[in-house]
């Protein structure tokens, strides 16, 4: 584990923003930390960043308490961007990493590739408000990642990024995975990470409610149900199958089958041939990140 | 953590030196200064060039003046001793006065009513009461029998005190004049330092609060780290930017004075009476009598003068009183989003300011021992100012030790509540916290 958080606890004068939190993170891994606005997300990323401090809990970082020299081994990108808008883009970026503890010839070395990369070589002396949005953005992520953190954490990290950038951001991140980077993401758009991400934690009101590898989530919380299109009648009356709905277009029907007991989709499909129809797609319907998280908090509050 | 705030003060420094703002205040503020002075001193000294001489007629019932007053050189005045009040306004157009001054004698008294078009100003009527005053005295010294020759003599005498001080080593000559000027040049200078970098201090923290690039620093640095290498960056700015006008000033003030002297055409002298007329202020009234004192004699006494000591004062001042206020404005920048919201939390600390910068220059220079004086050099608010007026005048090491010692417990103490103030406020947005949350800002656990 390159992460691990146990017992944390975060409370604010009104509120708990954090209660007994206990997650672990493996090494080189996409991590989402999904919830709600106002679960505790960025709450948790302060106190991993050392912005803040937690109330009580542990969190150990390769295995040694958090402590204060490891802010380099941190990349951070908040939710709300900014840069200091008078500064040119070199001047700035080399500054954040000089912060983080770079020597500014390190600095200057890993800054190069990062400028061929992205080819921003005649933007480098240009003061950050003359820039697009997008290069903004490209910047601010260059000065998250520059110093050649372990684990970079981003919060809401596609919310501001047009398409084009947001795949660049995806790319990148990929290839930093690939490095062994560790990645942990936080967005309250469980959509828009859940292909991402290798592992999940949620969170709601302060509370851990789930964690757990996307896949294992998936199986776990799966209702047995499936999906399929056909051409013809179905009569599922003598089969362990029911119906949820159909739907008809163009002689085509599409449908939600539920099993009423739990079955292989091998099984499910011979069963499927054996009636009259003229099967011509078949999938299982997974639940999707949003409807683990209603299912979870619902089980949670029963 | 020194090098980190090492860092942060560099980059503090280099934008702010870099911005061509920087280059054109540093160049242009000295001219400007200069140039405000100097006309200051044209208008003040040729004022009877540019105002137009004033007739006032004088109507003469009780016959006190035997038609004669000397004119001055805005006034001139004229008898018509038959006029009548009724006739005031017909006599003021015809000959174009100013007004006219009605002297009657009554069962109270005699009378003196000045009527004129408009509200004679109050330096008409404190020239024309000094002038009849002067002229009422004369009359009366020659009826008891002094002639023209020796009132002329008489009126001519002038003394000038010069002030010596007991110390250890024997009594020293000293010069209340000069040791007044030191004291409030260092005084200024502090002042404004303290006011123009410490709001740049908050300007600075509010701009990274509404940049939103604070929390991404603050993922590297510490808050404590990232405020005191806001606040001593922006000091250097400070001191480098004093190092050029001092430099500036020095070379520019010689040719720029003589410039004037030469636009005013006037000697002197002349300019040493004027300076008298125009002195009410007791601060006023000691530079006066530093200008009075000519040539060499303004240097006497310099060598008595503990420069040394001054000069280390203030730097020492100079520096922890920046300290002392930068804290407190750096705390004030992180509490708000936008500059508007800072006005209230402003006044506790401009007020301390004003109010000792106000009192340096009346009742500290007049009475620089007495302990309201004392007092207010060893409070952090107000001693940087009013110790630095009071330095000069020679005060006890015993005082000097305590004022520093309490300067250096005041600024950790502000520091040290700013810091915490600061940790929590950079990253609060939205509604303006009151002071009731800001206490609780202070206790609050990161």
């Amino acid at each position: 584990m390159i992460l691990s958080i146990s017992n944390l606890s975060k409370k604010y004068q009104n509120h708990v923003a954090l209660n007994n939190i206990t997650i672990d993170i493996p090494q080189g891994i996409i991590f989402g930390l999904l919830g709600p606005n106002g679960a505790g997300k960025t709450s948790l990323i302060r106190i991993l960043t050392q912005i803040t401090e937690a109330d009580s809990g542990k969190i150990l970082l390769n295995g040694i308490p958090l402590e204060p020299k490891h802010i380099r081994a941190m990349g951070y990108l908040p939710e709300e961007r900014g840069l200091y808008k008078k500064m040119q883009v070199a001047d700035q970026l080399l500054y954040l990493a000089e912060l983080k503890g770079l020597s500014k010839q390190e600095a200057k070395s890993r800054l190069k590739y990062w400028v061929d990369k992205f080819e921003i070589k005649s933007w480098l002396n240009k003061k950050v408000e003359e820039l697009s949005k997008g290069m903004q953005q490209k910047i601010q992520f260059i000065g998250t990642v520059l110093h050649e953190p372990e684990i970079i954490i981003l919060d809401e990290p596609f919310s501001g990024f047009d398409p084009i950038n947001a795949q660049l951001l995806i790319d990148e991140i990929l290839l930093l995975k690939e490095k062994g980077t560790t990645i942990i993401f936080s967005t309250h758009r469980m959509d828009s990470v859940e292909l991402l991400c290798d592992q999940i934690a949620l969170i709601n009101l302060a509370e851990k409610i789930l964690d757990g590898n996307v896949p294992d989530l998936k199986k776990q919380f799966k209702k047995n149900q499936f999906e399929l299109s056909y051409i013809g009648q179905i009569n599922l009356e003598n089969l362990p199958l029911e119906m949820v709905s159909v739907v008809q277009k163009n002689n085509l029907n599409t449908a939600l089958i539920k099993a009423k007991e739990p079955m292989s989709n091998k099984q499910i499909i011979q069963l499927l041939l054996n009636t009259d129809i003229n099967l011509i797609s078949f999938a299982e319907k997974l639940p999707s990140m949003e409807e683990i998280f209603i299912e979870a908090v619902q089980q949670k509050n029963n | 953590m020194v090098h980190k705030i090492y860092l942060i003060a560099k980059r503090e420094f280099i934008t702010r030196v870099k911005k061509k703002s920087f280059l054109v205040m540093t160049l242009l503020s000295p001219i400007l200064i200069l140039l405000f002075y100097g006309l200051i001193f044209y208008f003040s000294f040729n004022k009877d060039l540019t105002d137009e001489v004033k007739t006032i007629i004088i109507s003469d019932h009780a016959g006190i003046l035997n038609e004669k007053l000397e004119p001055t050189k805005t006034i001139q005045f004229e008898f018509n001793n038959g006029l009548e009040e009724s006739q005031a306004t017909i006599e003021i157009d015809e000959r174009e006065a100013y007004a006219i001054l009605f002297i009657k004698k009554s069962e109270k008294g005699i009378t003196y009513d000045l009527i004129g078009k408009e509200q004679a100003s109050i330096g008409v009527v404190s020239t024309l009461e000094d002038k009849i005053e002067q002229a009422l005295k004369d009359q009366q010294l020659q009826q008891n029998g002094i002639n023209q020759e020796l009132l002329a003599q008489i009126n001519k005498t002038r003394i000038d005190v010069q002030t010596r001080k007991i110390t250890h080593e024997g009594i020293e000559e000293g010069n209340s004049g000069l040791t007044t000027a030191i004291g409030y040049i260092g005084a200024i200078l502090i002042y404004l330092f303290v006011f123009l970098y410490g709001v740049q201090v908050m300007r600075g923290v509010i701009e990274e609060k509404t940049n939103r690039i604070v929390e991404v620093i603050i993922s590297s640095v510490k808050p404590f780290e990232l405020m005191m290498g806001k606040i001593s960056g922006i000091a250097l700015v400070g001191l480098t930017q004093f190092l050029i006008w001092v430099g500036l000033v020095a070379v520019l003030s010689g040719p720029v004075s003589a410039l004037v002297l030469d636009l005013m055409q006037v000697n002197p002298t002349e300019i040493s009476q004027q300076m008298q007329e125009a002195a009410k202020t007791p601060a006023a009234q000691q530079s006066m009598k530093a200008a009075k004192q000519s040539g060499p004699e303004i240097f006497k006494g310099l060598e008595n003068l503990n420069l040394p000591l001054i000069l280390g004062m203030f730097i020492f001042y100079f520096i922890s009183g920046y300290l002392f206020y930068g804290a407190l404005f750096a705390a004030i920048g992180s509490a708000v989003d936008n500059e508007t919201d800072t006005q209230q939390f402003m006044l506790p600390v401009t007020m301390p300011l004003i109010f000792s910068f106000v009192l340096a220059q009346t009742i500290v220079t007049n009475d620089p021992n007495s302990s309201l004086s004392i007092w207010l050099s060893m409070i952090p608010f107000s001693s940087p100012i009013i110790m630095m007026v009071r330095l000069p005048f020679g005060i006890p090491t015993s005082q000097i030790l305590a004022s520093m010692a309490f300067m250096i417990l005041g600024f950790i103490f502000t520091v040290w509540l700013a810091a915490r103030i600061y940790r929590i406020g950079i990253l609060t947005y939205g509604k303006k916290p009151s002071y009731k949350e800001l206490a609780k800002w202070l206790l609050r656990k990161n």
